[in-house]
């Protein structure tokens, strides 16, 4: 998102004991209000995309639930059924009406809620994406901080090393490569399958292991490069060189000058990388069996079951908006100084 | 700018590897052995004299797909990567000249394009659209034309914003003029890095999309669609989907390389001053030495 470019309050500078409290919590509803005003014309552009899907793509329940010889007569039957025949735009309010309400319609292939549909596959989807965005989150942030502390030693240069290598691997890849491995070969993990949390921690964990992985490699890398290389960045600045002046320790330099300087950039991509996780959880649940939320995407848009796809395009883009007010209320939260105006 | 990629070793090596790439795309079905789509008795072979890397599970000779389904791939990318190049740049440069409106809605259209997980968007669309891996290729170029949009909407900005395109302006030069002359110039390289990258992102889509079955027709051999039938018999031939994934992820390397390359030569980068350096040092007779890029 660009918001994450402009998160800036030029707040003016007030008393700050007394209206600390209300500063922080302005700066907040500020960024709030910015980034749904640029949210809202997102969701309106990319819903009516998605809703024009199917006048594009001619497709036609008729088609599934008749076949394909069917009368012209009964073709128009059908289709006045399901309500095609109205005007595009009607349609449109219509549709979006029911979005609004959380209902995504009725599926043309078996007639069921496309929203209980969605709500079967999104747990099992959001598992794998939480865990993959927590590695990513732990291990990018681990790794870039070690290369950034050490930089310029073999240790920052095997980090970036490595971190090249993961980066170009794609996540379908690596999924395979951990099946074939960890899974047929080496029997420690499960290869296929889901156990929902209720039924036990272990075999959860276990069964979104794999796929959380090979989901996080992406993520990994990008956090660890991002990371890097603002904290370097940070550290040549000049107020680290006075904080070092002014005798404070390594430690309380790093947690309160370095690290809240340089986070932004690192937590922007992960707003960025969010989209492209969704993505790909179509791909890693096709390979570890998973019946999810992207699996279903891919399924129903084999079977052209129009308004199942719009759905899950619906649901996905709510996913990536509301991830992404999160990261900017985050980004918020940690602007550095120099643009809070403290 | 090309001499100068080639003076650093990796960009040597990214050029060489995506040489033999391409050589395989081209060639590629006329260097396979076998037959790619002929079937034998010999099924689920392991690597022979006879079958360099063995047999799948209809018999079918794996290196004669592989190299058959070589084009299928590389050619998805290029055309990915291009269908972007010229839906992001052109808005991304206008939308600095054309005013407010035009700029207001580029960005709002780039942000919702960035928003659309662009995987699942491009099986949707693919899937309801038609199956074809040409369509497929157009409509992911789309989704990921935000960062050609991006790129070359900054770069021009820091070139509009310059002394010397305003002096260009003050002493009567037409847009069209400026456009050529100072503003395509600093505009391209960071565009030909974000082409390298997109290459390679265009080279998982379409491995992604062939590995799901999507845009092809099932006998027609793809680097993706080995790995998933590799996939159904993993108990059997254990190693067989190594060959498919190191080819994938040797190119989308090449293509980071090259894009790194690029980006130190054209100055973008902060080793970008060493490295041009020791690249004119070792090249002293080349007669134009101008750095490209440098205000990006």
């Amino acid at each position: 998102m660009t918001t994450t470019q402009a998160q800036a309050t030029p707040d003016v500078r007030r008393p700050v004991a007394a209206a600390g409290t209300r500063h922080t919590l302005g700066r907040v509803l500020a960024t709030l209000a910015r980034s749904i005003a640029i949210f809202v014309p997102v969701f309106l552009v990319a819903t009516f995309v998605t809703f024009a899907l199917r006048s594009l793509s001619g497709l036609s329940p008729a088609r599934i639930q008749l076949g394909e010889d069917a009368t012209p007569e009964a073709i128009a039957r059908v289709e006045a059924q399901w309500g095609l025949d109205r005007p595009f735009l009607v349609q449109y309010g219509d549709w979006f009406n029911g979005v609004l309400h959380g209902q995504l319609g009725t599926s043309w292939t078996n007639g069921a809620d496309i929203s209980t549909l969605i709500g079967l596959g999104l747990g099992v989807s959001l598992s794998v994406a939480t865990f993959a965005l927590l590695i990513g989150v732990v291990v990018g942030f681990a790794l870039g901080t070690v290369a950034a502390l050490r930089r310029t030693t073999w240790i920052d240069r095997a980090i970036t090393g490595f971190v090249t290598a993961i980066s170009v691997m794609p996540a379908f890849v690596v999924g395979i490569v951990l099946v074939a491995v960890l899974a047929v070969q080496l029997k420690l993990f499960p290869s296929a399958g889901y156990i929902p949390a209720e039924q036990g921690l272990g075999p959860w964990l276990a069964h979104i292991t794999l796929p959380a992985v090979a989901l996080s490699f992406d993520v990994v890398a990008d956090v660890a490069r991002q990371l890097r290389s603002s904290l370097v960045a940070a550290y040549r600045e000049n107020y680290v060189t006075g904080a070092v002046v002014r005798g404070l320790g390594p430690r309380r330099v790093f947690f309160c000058h370095v690290l809240r300087n340089g986070l932004g950039p690192a937590l922007a991509t992960l707003g960025l990388k969010f989209p492209s996780l969704v993505g790909a959880s179509v791909v890693t649940e096709w390979i570890f069996g998973l019946q999810g939320f992207g699996r279903f995407a891919n399924d129903s848009a084999q079977a052209g079951d129009v308004p199942a796809v719009q759905g899950v395009l619906v649901v996905s883009i709510v996913l990536v908006v509301v991830f992404n007010l999160f990261v900017n209320l985050v980004l918020a939260r940690v602007t550095p100084a120099s643009q809070r105006g403290v | 700018m090309i001499r100068r990629v080639l003076a650093l070793p990796s960009g040597r090596i990214a050029v060489v590897v995506l040489a033999v790439i391409a050589v395989l795309a081209v060639f590629g079905p006329l260097l396979a052995p076998q037959d790619p789509l002929a079937t034998s008795d010999n099924t689920l072979a392991a690597a022979s004299g006879a079958h360099w890397l063995g047999t799948d599970y209809l018999g079918r000779d794996v290196l004669s797909r592989l190299l058959d389904g070589s084009r299928v791939s590389v050619l998805g990318s290029l055309e990915v990567a291009l269908t972007a190049l010229v839906v992001g740049v052109v808005p991304g440069i206008l939308s600095v000249y054309l005013g407010r409106a035009f700029e207001w809605i580029t960005l709002r259209l780039a942000d919702t394009l960035v928003a659309l997980p662009f995987l699942l968007f491009a099986v949707a669309v693919v899937a309801l659209l038609g199956n074809g891996i040409t369509q497929a290729m157009l409509v992911t170029g789309v989704l990921v034309s935000p960062l050609f949009y991006r790129v070359s909407r900054a770069a021009t900005l820091a070139v509009a914003r310059s002394q010397y395109v305003e002096a260009a302006i003050v002493s009567g030069a037409s847009l069209g003029r400026v456009v050529r002359r100072h503003v395509w110039v600093k505009v391209l390289p960071p565009i030909a890095v974000a082409l390298a990258q997109t290459v390679g992102v265009g080279f998982v889509i379409v491995s992604s999309l062939t590995f799901l079955g999507i845009g092809v027709q099932p006998p027609a051999p793809t680097w993706g669609g080995l790995l998933a039938s590799d996939l159904g018999y993993l108990s059997h031939r254990p190693w067989a989907p190594l060959t498919p994934a190191l080819l994938i992820v040797v190119t989308v390397w090449a293509c980071n390389l090259l894009a790194d390359a690029i980006r130190d030569v054209s100055g973008e980068a902060g080793r970008a001053l060493l490295n041009n350096r020791r690249a004119r040092a070792n090249r002293l007779d080349k007669a134009d030495p101008a750095p490209a890029g440098g205000a990006s």
